[in-house]
């Protein structure tokens, strides 16, 4: 099976976020980068999937630079190859402009599935994966735990609200976006990154795969969540007090 | 001249025949010694080489074999009873050996030393004093181990050293009794037949059973890498650790041919004290085993037939085995690289494990938490960041930045440094020191951590370090070298202890039991200043075991992160010995011990001491509010 898993390369989670001097982004000097998380989890499925049935993991990442890293992360863990899209500025794409992307490198492959996270841990749009499918006319499911390779195609299970799962089939080739938690994710190894080095890396240009950026959705403003901090004294008797305490939890924070 | 009553024996001449026979005999005991001694010494030659074997200092390797080899300091230091009888046995040895070469030579008519000549006569009487002392040593091992029968020796009794105990008992009663027959005479004769023939049988025997470590063990003091734990850098691009035969280095084999199973490292193991598979001795015996079934050429795994991997990671790296070993064999190296080669190839497979390894890859500590927990401690505090004009950077390691407990500790000593108008900052940013990796064999991710944490260091200009953690005090100033020059740093129990003049005492002193850190005591040599910082705040109660033979809390080697242990817990038979004291209070100087005992102490319930960390200890006798 051969399997294309498109994975975003995202500040690491502990980074100190600033916004830039525009307003439309962070500052991105000096940040520290990681793999997405449910793009990492999107990974260990496809390398499961290989170990079970054979075949071999390609990544696929696009942007400046910097992304070279998690791809040789990726290789390190196991990929096989890695395709490198170069784009500058990848906040000037929207979800359509990188989905787009994403397809026509995605296209020359011809694989026979395609993995990829949920959602970004940036900007959580949560629709790249999906347009891919669209753009390349192929089935997709999506909040997937855990793939099952049958016969006739895939057995997947989906996550649903509550507790909820569902277990759905579907042809090959198709497009599936992971949810984070379904796998034990492995650790890069030192003999994974060695190793890695003389995996393949082919650069592509957005100009090579003929698309061009074409924002339909702009980033107007981006903004730090404002910190609140609030007392509320409950009086009455413990019982009163109890239920207000109660009914305040579960429909004002909404943590019960 | 003196007369002396009675001088050595000999026989007065031996014929062709019986020099022949004893030719023949010589050459074939020499030949069975050579038949099982030369395979070994080939696999041990044709092992890798040690990348980073340096003969320099030259002097530390001829103190250690003096005090050691010679001295029997730790053979005698550990374990005095045995450790007595086995130094009588090896000072019996060392003055018998001129006796023996005398003895040949005299079989083939090229005796050097008469026994009516000056210098002979005085020589054979000190041998015989030596080998008095000598049969009196073996005669009290052979009790010991077929009496007395300690536990570490085994639970199977081992004929073999039984059969050489004998000889060696005969030798030297063979050359003792010598002294009271006529010179010439038959009875003569048959002495030095059956001395020679003891010994003939004693020679093919040593290659064969743990008395190797009679050939190979000052050699293997004389070359071990010295220092503690000292693991040795990974050599190119396909060095992972070890993992199979061609991982194996001269120092390693050279040292598995070494044990001498006295089992000192078993008796004092964590792990194998409490229920676990992991026996440091069989881990030893295990290599070589590999090494005679396998060779160092081979591909075959060394965690497989002969050790486990199980075990392996079952070692909370506390030192206690490499501190105790008195034929210089070094198991940290050996452990940590064991588990280098099952962590570098990804073959180690662990829940807990690789959650910590990816909290790491991710974010900056080991607990997993978010870095900004760290920054609103600091806070909360009010520590000062650390800007280049204070004089310590105060490091604060995972438990110290993200641990409730670490926390307080910080906070406690922080205090003791303004009350003493010490100057300090803490980084804006600290990345874990890597102490659990390394332990745990992740040279990827100890490297990440190290060069990051140096450049770190180097940006904000840190000339000194203090830190409440000995991990961490230990990874950054030994560990941390492989990859940069770490700034100068000290456990804050040698701050304390510096400044203790100017501390105030405890008006009423409750009695503290102090623990040893593994990390401290074994690893840095740090046993009396905490104990005086200690002193100053309560009455100082030693545990049964301390200093060197402290044992551990069960945290280290990245054991704290992994999950429920097999057998007994290392913390709770630690916290019970320590409670045992009656002692009001028990004293630590790392954060990891605290936390492990915390959770131990408790288990315990009612009328369990209270915990508290030296720096505390010190804090609480402060004045109330602003400094001095």
């Amino acid at each position: 099976m051969k399997i294309v898993v498109a994975i975003k390369q995202v500040p690491e989670r502990d980074a100190p976020l600033r916004i830039d001097a525009a307003g439309k982004w962070i500052e991105e000097a000096d940040l520290q980068w990681a793999m997405n998380e449910s793009d990492a989890y999107a990974l260990e499925e496809a390398l499961q999937l290989k170990e079970k049935h054979g075949g071999e993991v390609v990544v696929l990442s696009a942007g400046p630079e910097r992304v070279g890293s998690t791809i040789r992360e990726a290789l390190a863990k196991g990929a096989d190859r890695g395709i490198h899209v170069d784009c500058d500025n990848p906040a000037q794409w929207d979800a359509l402009g990188m989905a787009r992307l994403l397809a026509e490198a995605i296209r020359g492959e011809s694989p026979d599935l395609v993995l990829t996270g949920l959602q970004s841990d940036d900007l959580g749009l949560g629709q790249t994966g999906v347009i891919v499918a669209e753009l390349l006319g192929l089935p997709h499911a999506s909040l997937i735990l855990h793939v099952e390779k049958t016969d006739a195609g895939l057995k997947v299970k989906r996550e649903l609200e509550e507790g909820w799962f569902q277990e759905i089939e579907l042809p090959v080739p198709a497009v599936l976006t992971i949810q984070s938690g379904g796998n034990k994710l492995r650790y890069a190894t030192l003999m994974g990154i060695k190793r890695a080095k003389t995996k393949e890396v082919r650069r592509v240009t957005a100009a090579e795969l003929g698309v061009a950026s074409n924002a339909v959705v702009a980033l107007e403003r981006i903004a730090v969540p404002q910190k609140q901090k609030s007392t509320q004294m409950l009086t009455g008797s413990p019982k009163d007090v109890a239920a207000t305490l109660v009914e305040k939890l579960k429909f004002e924070v909404r943590v019960l | 001249m003196i007369q002396l009553p009675f001088t050595l024996a000999e026989p007065d001449g031996f014929s062709l025949w019986e020099r022949f026979t004893f030719a023949a005999l010589t050459l074939t005991s020499a030949a069975l010694f050579w038949r099982r001694f030369g395979p070994i010494l080939q696999r041990i030659l044709h092992s890798r080489k040690d990348a980073d074997f340096r003969l320099a200092p030259v002097g530390r390797r001829v103190w250690e074999f003096v005090w050691e080899v010679l001295c029997q300091s730790k053979v005698i230091r550990q374990r005095p009873l045995p450790g007595l009888a086995h130094a009588l046995v090896f000072w019996g040895f060392c003055a018998f050996a001129v006796v023996t070469l005398n003895h040949f030579a005299y079989g083939l008519g090229l005796g050097f030393l008469s026994p009516d000549g000056w210098v002979g006569r005085c020589y054979f009487y000190l041998a015989a004093v030596f080998a008095t002392a000598c049969a009196g040593g073996i005669l009290g091992l052979f009790v010991r181990r077929f009496a007395v029968r300690p536990r570490w020796l085994g639970a199977k009794l081992s004929y073999e050293s039984g059969f050489i105990a004998l000889l060696i008992f005969a030798l030297m009663a063979t050359y003792l009794a010598a002294f009271f027959v006529a010179d010439g005479s038959p009875a003569a004769r048959a002495l030095w037949w059956a001395h020679t023939l003891t010994l003939l049988v004693f020679l093919p025997i040593i290659p064969h059973t743990k008395h190797l470590h009679l050939v190979l063990s000052p050699a293997t003091v004389f070359l071990s890498r010295g220092g503690f734990s000292r693991i040795p850098a990974l050599a190119g691009d396909e060095d992972f650790g070890l993992v199979a035969g061609t991982d194996l280095t001269r120092l390693v084999s050279l040292q598995a041919y070494s044990c001498v199973e006295c089992g000192r490292c078993m008796e004092h193991c964590p792990a194998a004290n409490t229920g676990k598979v992991l026996n440091p001795k069989e881990i030893v015996l295990g290599l070589r085993g590999y090494l005679n079934e396998y060779g160092p050429a081979s591909a075959e795994p060394l965690l497989g037939k002969y050790n486990r991997q199980e075990a392996v990671f079952q070692c909370t790296t506390c030192g206690a085995c490499e501190f105790q070993c008195p034929v210089g064999i070094e198991h940290l190296p050996i452990m940590v690289g064991l588990r280098r080669g099952a962590v570098n190839t990804g073959t180690w497979e662990d829940e807990h494990g690789a959650k910590l390894f990816l909290a790491l890859e991710r974010g900056s500590n080991a607990l997993g938490m978010s870095a900004t927990e760290r920054d609103k401690f600091i806070q909360k505090q009010e520590l000062p960041i650390f800007d280049g004009t204070q004089e310590y950077c105060l490091w604060l390691g995972c438990m110290g930045g993200y641990d409730p407990k670490g926390r307080e500790i910080v906070a406690d000593f922080a205090r003791v440094m303004r009350y003493l108008g010490t100057s300090f900052g803490v980084l804006r940013k600290e990345k874990c020191t890597g102490d659990p990796v390394r332990r745990l064999g992740n040279d990827l991710l100890f490297e990440q951590l190290a060069q990051a944490n140096l450049e770190a260091l180097a940006q904000n200009k840190v000339k000194k370090i203090v830190s409440i953690c000995p991990h961490c005090v230990r990874t950054i100033a030994e560990d941390w070298k492989q990859y940069g020059t770490p700034p100068e740093i000290e456990h804050h129990s040698e701050f304390l202890a510096r400044h203790l003049s100017r501390l105030p005492r405890a008006a009423e002193k409750e009695t503290v039991v102090y623990h040893d850190p593994c990390y401290l005591g074994r690893y840095r040599d740090v046993f009396e200043e905490p104990r005086k910082v200690v002193a100053q705040a309560g009455e100082l109660v030693e545990a049964p075991r301390s200093h060197e033979r402290s044992f551990c809390c069960g945290a280290g080697g990245g054991l704290a992160f992994l999950g429920e242990e097999q057998g007994e817990r290392v913390s709770q038979v630690r916290a019970a010995e320590l409670a045992a004291t009656g002692a009001k209070t028990v004293g630590t100087a790392c954060p990891f011990c605290n936390s492990m005992f915390r959770d131990a102490l408790a288990a315990g319930g009612e009328g369990a001491p209270q915990l508290l960390d030296i720096a505390q200890l010190t804090a609480r006798n402060l004045p109330a509010g602003g400094a001095g």
